[in-house]
């Protein structure tokens, strides 16, 4: 099997990125990942992605889970310890709708945290050595992981359509 | 667009380099609200040795100013989620450079709120009571009291508002941990949580983000909704109106609105951010003030009105009370303040003077503390017999000595924030500016 290597591409324009996604597009290049600095729309419709993540599924699963653990909770703790009132329901039907609210949103919000940290892989305590510290701000970019063979190819896109640096590293 | 601030690099300097190197002013202020910290945190362990008898508190208004303080705290907590998560949903832009302040302000705030429980209870040790935890005698809350109701609201908006607030600054993080060395690097690269910025990272961010302002908007609602119900579910005459749940949620962002005004304008002096937080941008806090102002006046109107056109002679004496009994004072200094003060803010010169709003955001805020005083206070004062009504008179040393304390916690809290973590948004001020681009 051939030896495999990632090239990154560090480009201080959007427009120069964009270029090159396309022409490593063009030459049927997969582009592994794309660096920048804040979320750009342009960057996301260039690699062919819907605009939601899956960690909303994430969210309805503790949506649902909260109403249930929330309603209950309620009824359980009601029905352990009785706290008649005349006329009313030992096991109460309105009041168990605010606590479930409540769990509703907290659930809700706890998995939509765990759904961003499992889908992203965080926390992360190293990072990649391919990883430039000015893609967090000012500067973005292009990681693409390749057979060795296609390295130079890769490389001369990226120069070709403005990377002010480019990068080769084994992996 | 923020003015000045031509490339990102620029934003990363302009908001960083205020952290490393605050004015001397910002070390005044914060010697001085630690010594406002040890004197509540002196008043309260006096008042544990001592006994709950030191406050002024007595029947029949047992919850007195503690109480007072705890709806007013969770009040001010409103503003930060209002601007970070209902704002963001309507795409207001103006909100950028203030979501991330108010959002400390509304987790500080919450936290300074859930204290006067504690501080209240007397034995604050048994608090864990409250909670719903297994026992040897099956005992459990009460889940149909709107007092158990308000500690799953307060405690998940709590939870709520941090995550937000924390998830919100991770890219910021990561962008000042690879701005740094050494030990700093470390810690904000733990902070960090190994943020990276791929597109991958940006698009389940955005998804979270916007669950996340989508979740946190009916629970800023529901929250003050609940704190509004510990009074609206009771049967006493001032408190049991069906207003109160819109009534505190507006009261409430009206406070928090100011108590932004507040804080941000001391804040954009002492860090130099007059180019980030524009006057445009405390003129539409301004106007938003002006909308909150008006439906509390809205509120203050229907109340006496309902309790004159209900025919309920009880509840129509509890107002006649209000407004010229006992507490006649705190009830008109309630109106000018929260009502008729605000309506200044229609005139354009007023509106666009920093000092004046300055002012005006630390006098609504006086006036929502009054207004908490007037109702939780006032109701018990004078319910249905005669023969049990009694009046607060005034807040000891101790209770004063406890609210100076929690105003410093808070301002304490906020000065450390505002030192160690990005005040501003990093990545949602870039965003703001127009894309780097060559444009062959």
């Amino acid at each position: 099997m051939a030896e495999k290597m990632a090239v990154v591409g560090v480009y201080q324009y959007l427009d120069e990125l964009l270029s090159a996604l396309d022409a490593l597009k063009r030459e049927k290049i997969g582009v592994d990942t794309v660096y920048s600095p804040v979320p750009r729309h342009e960057i996301r419709e260039a690699l062919g992605l819907p605009e939601l993540g899956t960690v909303r599924f994430f969210t309805l699963t503790g949506a649902i889970l909260g109403i249930v653990s929330g309603v209950l909770l309620v009824w359980y703790t009601s029905m352990q310890w009785r706290f008649i009132v005349g006329g009313k329901p030992p096991i109460p039907i309105y009041p168990a709708v605010i606590p479930a609210f409540e769990f509703l949103i907290l659930l809700s919000v706890l998995f939509n945290v765990a759904g961003l940290l499992i889908k992203n892989r965080m926390p992360r305590w190293k990072l990649p050595a391919h990883f430039d510290g000015r893609f967090t701000r000012d500067r973005f970019g292009i990681l693409v992981r390749c057979p060795e063979a296609q390295g130079e190819t890769v490389s001369g896109i990226l120069m070709k359509t403005g990377a002010e640096e480019v990068r080769r590293l084994d992996e | 667009m923020p003015d000045q601030l031509s490339s990102y690099a620029a934003v990363d300097r302009q908001i960083i380099g205020a952290m490393w190197s605050p004015r001397r002013t910002y070390w005044y202020f914060v010697a001085l609200s630690f010594v406002g910290v040890l004197i509540g945190a002196a008043c309260w362990g006096y008042q544990i040795v001592t006994g709950l008898g030191v406050a002024n508190v007595t029947h029949p208004p047992m919850w007195g100013t503690y109480l007072t303080n705890f709806v007013w705290w969770v009040g001010i907590a409103h503003s930060g989620t209002l601007i970070s998560a209902i704002l963001f949903l309507f795409r207001a832009s103006w909100r950028t450079t203030i979501a991330r302040s108010a959002e400390a302000m509304t987790v500080f705030a919450v936290m300074i709120a859930g204290l006067f429980p504690l501080i209240h209870l007397g034995r604050v040790w048994v608090v864990y009571w409250i909670l719903p935890y297994p026992n040897q005698r099956n005992l459990w809350p009460n889940f149909q009291s709107p007092l158990v109701f308000d500690v799953i609201a307060i405690s998940t908006y709590l939870t709520v508002s941090t995550l937000f607030w924390y998830t919100g600054m991770v890219p910021d993080l990561a962008t000042i941990r690879d701005r740094a060395t050494g030990l700093k690097r470390r810690i904000y690269g733990f902070l960090s949580l190994g943020w990276v910025g791929s597109h991958k990272y940006w698009r389940h961010y955005g998804t979270a983000y916007l669950l996340f302002a989508a979740l946190a908007t009916p629970l800023v609602i529901s929250v003050h909704s609940v704190v509004s119900w510990d009074f609206a579910l009771g049967i006493v005459p001032g408190w049991h109106s069906t207003i109160f749940a819109p009534y505190f949620v507006a009261g409430a962002i009206h406070s928090g609105l100011a108590m932004v005004l507040a804080l941000l304008i001391p804040l954009r002096r002492i860090y130099g951010f007059e180019n980030l937080i524009t006057l445009r941008v405390l003129e539409q806090i301004a106007k938003t003030i002006i909308l909150t102002g008006l439906i509390v006046a809205y509120a203050y109107v229907v109340e006496p009105f309902m309790a004159w056109y209900s025919g309920n002679l009880v509840e129509l004496d509890q107002f006649m009370w209000r407004g010229y009994g006992y507490y006649w004072w705190e009830y008109w200094t309630m109106v000018m303040l929260n009502a008729v003060l605000p309506l200044a803010l229609f005139v354009k010169t007023i509106r666009t003077s920093i000092p004046a709003l300055f002012i005006i955001g630390i006098l609504i805020n006086i006036g929502m503390w009054f207004e908490r005083y007037v109702i939780i206070i006032g109701s018990q004062a004078h319910e249905y017999d005669p023969y049990s009504w009694g009046v607060y008179k005034y807040p000891t040393w101790v209770e004063f000595g406890i609210l100076i304390g929690s105003l410093s916690l808070f301002f304490f809290f906020f000065l450390l924030f505002s030192k160690f973590l990005p005040t501003i948004s990093i990545t949602e001020v870039k965003e703001s500016l127009p894309v780097p681009v060559r444009g062959k």
